[in-house]
C-alpha cells in the first residue's frame, strides 16, 4: 500500500517496516486466519488493520499511543503470513516496529516490573526456576490475586521439576553420522528439563552426537518481540559468538518459538554488521522435527516399539512452527511412524492457543479466552494423547484441557518419540 | 488531478482531518448515549481502520457503529439523518471497486457483528444476517446436505451483506448463477431509518437493492435458497502458450455442449504470481492456464463433460492434465481463489477491471487488452470467471514510478474495448468509485436519469454512500 514512511530516518529496520507495507494491499484475506479478529471482530485487531495503524505511526498522523491498544494485542503467531498471498513479512513488521516503539512508550510502574523480571528472568534458566518455584506456591493463592499477577501463574506447569545439567557433549550411539549444536534454551531447561534430555536420546540414538556450546544464551526472541531491541541484540551477539555453524550439520532448537527466532537473525541484524554471520547461521538453524524428519529421507531413523495399545495423538501446530517456520509435515510424518499412533487434526487448527510468549501476562484476557477455546477443540477430538513442540503451547495447553476436565497427558513431539524407543508408550 | 483521477488512485491520500471536530464528536456522542459504549467506536485510530476496503481508501469516518440488531442500524441512520451525516455500509470491505470507503465524511455501519444465521433444511433455505462470512453458510448449510453456491474468491473473508451490495459471482456463477440468483427475501432499512421486507414478486425491489452498493438501503436480513451439491466434480487444467487460445477452448467447449461449474482463466503473470505464494508446480512458462470443473450427479457426463473441454483444449493448442485427486483439485482451485492478492507480489498497487463481454468475442477481446497493455508499457494481467465472459483485466502499478495517468487512460481504453464489443463494465465487483466515470461511456443519458431517480426515490438527500456508482451530473 502506498506510504510516506520517512525510511531514511528509521534506519535499516525502516527499510523492513516499509517493505512490509508495501506489499500489503489490504485485501483481507488474512482477517479470517487472525485469533484477535476472531474473539473481537473490529478491523483494528485485525493483520490489516495493524498494518494501516503502524503506517499510520510511522508516517506521524496518529500518536503512538492511540495505536497501542490494539498492536499489543497482537500475539505475533503469524498466522496472518501464513494466510498472506501477498507475501507480507509482518512477523517482520510487527517486531521491528516494537523495537522502534517501545523506547516511546510511556508504562506503568507495574507493568516495567513486570516486563523487566520476566525479561531478566527468562534468559536466566536458575533464576527462572527459583521464580517458578516461588510462583508454584503462590498458584493456589491465584483466585485471589489481581488479573496483573495471576496472569504470570498461568505460565507455570503443574510441577517445576529440579534442574538438570546438560552435557557439553553427547555421543553419538553407533556410527556417527551426524554432529549438531543444540540451544538448550532457556525458560525450557526450567520447566520441562525432559525435553532437552528426549532430545538428547532420541539424537543420539540415530547417531548424531550434540555439542551444547558454551556461552549460549537465551535466544533473545522474548526481548525482541516485547520490543527491548538492545537486550536482543545483546542476547544475538552472544549466541553469534557461542555457535561457530561451520563447525556444525545444523543448529538444532526443540523450542519452536527460539527455533523461530533463531531463523530471524538476519532480519534483526538487517543493516547491521553482523548481518552476513546472521545469515551463515540462520541457514543451519533447524526444529528438532525439521532435522529428524530429514534424517528419514537420508537412511532413516532407528525403528520405534509399537505403543502398548493404539493411541490417537492431537498434534497442535505451535505458531512459530507452522506459521513462523512453515513446519506442518515434518512432525506429524514423526509422530506416524510408532506403530500404534494415528494423528488426529484439531478443529480450527491454525489458530493460536493464546501462549505466545508473553502474552498470558500482558494480555491475560484473551489469552484465557483462546487458551479456553483451543482446549474445547483438542478435547472434541477426544485424544488420548496431546503432543506439541513448543513449551509455551505446552504449559498453555495443559493448563486449559485440565481446567475442562481431561487428563490425557500432554507432550513435546520428541518426547513421544523419546518414550516409543524405550517401549513407554 | 481531477476528481475521476483521484478516485482512480487506489491509495490516493485522501483528506485525513487530524481534528475532532464538533459535529462529529457530538454525533459520536449521542450514538453512543443511545446505542452504548461498546458499539460505537469515535478514537481515531479505531475510525482511521474503517476508511478503506481492499482497493480504496477514502475520508476518515466520523464515527463508526458496529450494530448488533435491525433496531441498532434504525436508530444509527436516523442519529445520522438528524445530524446531516451521510452513511457507508460495510461488511468485510473486501470490495474491490472501492464501495465501502467512504467518500466523505460519514458515519459507518459495519455489520461484522451482525452474524446470525438459521438453516431451514425442509424449506432449503437459510437466512442471513449481514455480517454472515459468505463460507459460513455452506458450512452450517453441509450437514443437512445442502451448500450456499454464490462462491466469490473472497469466501473466507467477506459478508453476505457485501456480497449483496455488490452482487456478487464466483468461479461456480457460470452454471449456477451469482449471489442474487439465490436470494428469495430481503430486509432493508431505508435512508430515513424505515425498515421494510421484501420479497421477489411485483416491482422487484429486492433485485434493485441487490448490486446497489449500499447507495439505496441497508440490507438486515436475507433469506437465501441452498441447493445440494452435485455428487461429482472432476478438476482439469490446461495450459497454453498464448492467452487467446484459451477463449477459443473456451468457446469449442461450450458450443460442443459442455457445461462445466466452473470455467477459470488467468494469464502467465498471475500464474507466477500464485506460484511464488504455493509452490504448486503450476506451468511456469504457459502464456494461459484455464482450469476447470465439470460436476453433476450422474458420472458419466460429468466425465464426458470433461473428455468435451479436454479435446477443446487440446484442439486450441492447449496441454492437459487432470487432477489425480481431491487435494489437488483443492490445491488447483486455491491457486486460483489467491491470484487477486498474490497480484500484490509484482507491484503495490493495481486497478482492477470486471468487464465482462459475449463468449463469442472472447479471443478478440483477450488479445485486444493483451495488446493495450503491451503497448502502454504498464504491466498488464488477465485473469477472470472466462466462462461467463467476465474478465478481470489488473493493471498493476507502482505509484512511486509509474503514472497514473497512463493508468487511468489504459483502464478507459480496457473498458472501451468492453462496451465496444457488446459488453458492461461489471460482472461482480460493482462500479464503486472505481469506474463511476466510465458509466458516462457505458449508459445513455436517459438510462442514466432513471437510474438517478431512482436514486432519488429510496434516498431523496443522497446520504447513502456519496460517490458511488452515478457520475455527478455534468452541470452540477
Ligand atoms: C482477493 C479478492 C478476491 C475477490 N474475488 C471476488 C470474486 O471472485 N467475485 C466477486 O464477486 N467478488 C470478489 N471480490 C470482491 C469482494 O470480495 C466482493 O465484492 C464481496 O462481495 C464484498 O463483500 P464485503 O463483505 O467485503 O463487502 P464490502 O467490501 O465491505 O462492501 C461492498 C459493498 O457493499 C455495501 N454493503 C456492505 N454491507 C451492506 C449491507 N448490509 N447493506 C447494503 N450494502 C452493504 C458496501 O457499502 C459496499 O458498497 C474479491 C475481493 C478480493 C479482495
Ligand atoms: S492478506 Fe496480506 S495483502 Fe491482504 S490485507 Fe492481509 S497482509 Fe495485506
Ligand atoms: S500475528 Fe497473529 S494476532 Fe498478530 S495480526 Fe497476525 S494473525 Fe493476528
Amino acid at each position: 500500500m502506498n506510504n510516506d514512511i520517512p525510511v531514511r530516518e528509521l534506519g535499516p529496520q525502516g527499510e523492513v517496516m516499509a517493505h512490509a507495507v508495501d506489499a500489503c494491499v489490504h485485501c483481507g484475506f488474512c482477517l479470517p486466519a487472525c485469533p484477535t479478529y476472531a474473539l473481537l471482530g473490529d478491523e483494528m485487531d485485525s493483520p490489516r488493520g495493524r498494518i494501516v495503524l503502524m503506517k499510520e505511526v510511522l508516517e506521524g498522523g496518529l500518536d503512538l499511543l492511540d495505536a497501542a491498544p490494539h498492536l499489543d494485542r497482537c500475539l505475533g503467531c503469524q498466522a496472518c503470513v501464513t494466510a498472506c498471498p501477498s507475501g507480507v513479512p509482518y512477523g517482520e513488521l510487527i517486531t521491528s516496529f516494537r523495537g522502534w516503539s517501545e523506547p516511546q512508550r510511556r508504562r506503568s510502574p507495574l507493568d516495567r516490573a513486570k516486563r523487566y523480571a520476566i525479561l531478566k528472568a527468562l534468559p536466566a534458566p536458575r533464576l527462572f526456576s527459583v521464580a517458578a518455584r516461588v510462583g508454584q506456591y503462590a498458584k493456589p493463592l491465584a483466585p485471589a490475586l489481581p488479573a496483573a499477577l495471576r496472569g504470570p501463574l498461568d505460565l507455570l506447569p503443574e510441577h517445576v521439576p529440579a534442574m538438570q545439567p546438560s552435557p557439553r557433549v553427547t555421543p553419538a550411539q553407533g556410527p556417527r553420522r551426524g554432529r549438531v549444536a543444540f540451544l538448550t534454551g532457556c525458560a525450557q531447561q526450567a520447566l520441562a528439563p525432559n525435553f532437552n534430555a528426549a532430545t538428547l536420546r532420541v539424537l543420539a540414538r540415530n547417531g548424531i552426537e550434540v555439542v551444547i556450546p558454551e556461552g549460549q544464551g537465551c535466544c533473545g526472541a522474548a526481548a525482541l518481540h516485547t520490543g527491548a531491541r538492545d537486550e536482543a541484540l545483546r542476547l544475538v551477539r552472544a549466541n553469534l559468538d557461542a555457535f561457530n555453524p561451520d563447525d556444525y550439520d545444523a543448529v538444532l532448537s526443540n523450542a519452536a518459538g527460539c527455533g523461530a527466532g533463531l531463523k530471524e537473525y538476519p532480519v534483526i541484524l538487517h543493516g547491521l554488521h553482523d548481518e552476513a554471520r546472521a545469515k551463515a547461521f540462520a541457514a543451519k538453524v533447524q526444529d528438532i522435527s525439521e532435522y529428524l524428519a530429514g534424517l528419514v529421507r537420508e537412511g532413516g531413523l532407528e525403528p520405534f516399539m509399537p505403543a502398548s495399545r493404539s493411541l490417537k495423538v492431537a498434534y497442535h501446530d505451535a505458531c512459530h512452527l507452522a506459521h513462523a517456520q512453515g513446519v506442518r509435515a515434518a512432525p506429524r510424518e514423526l509422530l506416524r511412524m510408532i506403530p500404534g499412533v494415528s494423528i488426529v487434526e484439531i478443529p480450527e487448527g491454525d489458530l493460536c492457543c493464546g501462549s505466545a510468549g508473553t502474552y498470558n501476562l500482558e494480555q491475560p484476557e484473551l489469552a484465557g479466552q483462546l487458551g479456553a477455546r483451543k482446549a474445547g477443540h483438542i478435547l472434541s477430538t477426544a485424544p488420548d494423547l496431546i503432543a506439541s513442540g513448543n513449551i509455551g503451547c505446552h504449559t498453555q495447553i495443559q493448563s486449559h484441557v485440565r481446567r475442562q476436565g481431561s487428563a490425557a497427558p500432554v507432550m513435546h513431539t520428541v518426547e513421544v518419540l523419546d518414550r516409543a524407543y524405550r517401549g513407554e508408550l | 488531478m481531477t476528481p475521476e483521477k483521484l478516485a482512480l488512485t487506489t491509495t490516493s491520500p485522501a483528506p485525513r482531518p487530524r481534528s475532532e471536530g464538533g459535529t462529529d464528536s457530538a454525533l459520536a456522542a449521542e450514538l453512543t448515549r443511545s446505542l452504548g459504549p461498546k458499539k460505537v467506536l469515535s478514537n481515531l485510530s479505531e475510525r482511521l481502520s474503517y476508511r478503506y476496503d481492499a482497493i480504496q481508501f477514502g475520508v476518515t469516518p466520523l464515527a463508526v457503529v458496529l450494530p448488533e440488531s435491525t433496531e441498532d442500524v434504525i436508530a444509527t441512520v436516523r442519529a445520522a439523518r438528524r445530524a446531516g451525516v451521510s452513511i457507508v455500509g460495510r461488511g468485510a470491505a473486501s470490495g474491490l471497486s472501492g464501495g465501502a470507503a467512504p467518500m466523505r465524511e460519514a458515519v459507518v455501519i459495519s455489520f461484522t457483528r451482525m452474524t446470525k444465521l438459521e438453516i431451514f433444511p425442509e424449506r432449503r433455505e437459510a437466512v442471513a444476517q449481514p455480517g454472515v462470512i459468505t463460507l459460513a453458510v455452506t458450512e452450517a448449510a453441509r450437514p443437512h446436505g445442502l451448500i450456499y453456491p454464490p462462491d466469490p474468491a473472497s469466501f473466507r473473508t467477506s459478508t453476505i451483506g457485501g456480497n449483496l451490495g455488490e452482487n456478487a459471482g464466483g468461479p461456480l456463477c457460470f452454471k449456477y448463477g451469482v449471489t442474487g440468483d439465490y436470494v428469495t427475501a430481503l430486509d432493508f432499512v431505508d435512508a430515513e431509518g424505515e425498515l421494510h421486507s421484501l420479497t421477489r414478486d411485483a416491482y422487484d425491489l429486492a433485485g434493485l437493492l441487490i448490486g446497489s452498493e449500499g447507495t439505496l438501503g441497508l440490507i438486515t436480513s436475507a433469506t437465501l435458497r441452498l441447493t445440494p451439491p452435485p455428487r461429482f466434480t472432476r478438476t482439469l487444467m490446461a495450459h497454453f502458450a498464448e492467452v487467446g487460445q484459451v477463449a477459443e477452448a473456451v468457446s469449442a467447449a461450450i458450443a460442443a455442449g459442455a457445461v462445466p461449474g466452473k470455467l477459470e482463466f488467468m494469464d502467465g503473470a498471475c500464474t507466477n504470481a500464485v506460484e511464488d505464494y504455493l509452490h504448486l508446480g503450476l506451468p511456469r512458462d504457459a502464456g494461459a492456464v484455464l482450469l476447470v470443473d465439470t460436476d453433476g450427479d450422474d458420472l458419466d457426463t460429468v466425465e464426458e463433460e470433461r473428455a468435451l473441454v479436454e479435446a477443446a483444449c487440446l484442439q486450441a493448442g492447449g496441454q492437459v492434465r487432470r487432477a489425480a485427486s481431491d487435494a489437488e483439485s483443492a490445491a488447483l482451485w486455491q491457486a486460483r481463489r489467491s491470484v487477486s492478492p498474490a497480484l500484490g507480489r509484482i507491484r503495490p498497487q493495481r486497478m482492477n477491471e470486471d468487464i465482462v463481454v459475449p463468449r463469442s468475442v472472447l479471443p478478440e477481446v483477450v488479445r485486444e487488452i493483451r495488446a493495450l497493455g503491451d503497448a502502454s508499457g504498464l504491466k498488464l494481467v488477465q485473469f477472470g470467471h472466462i466462462g461467463d465472459g467476465n474478465l478481470h483485466p489488473n493493471i498493476l502499478f507502482d505509484p512511486r514510478r509509474e503514472s497514473e495517468e497512463a493508468v487511468h487512460l489504459l483502464a478507459h481504453q480496457i473498458a472501451l474495448v468492453a462496451i465496444r464489443h457488446g459488453g458492461v463494465l461489471s460482472g461482480e465487483h460493482g462500479i464503486g468509485t472505481m469506474k463511476r466515470e466510465f458509466m458516462r461511456d457505458a449508459v445513455d443519458p436517459e438510462t442514466m436519469t432513471a437510474l438517478r431517480n431512482v436514486k432519488r426515490a429510496l434516498d431523496p438527500a443522497g446520504a447513502l454512500n456519496p460517490g458511488k456508482i452515478l457520475p455527478d451530473p455534468e452541470d452540477a
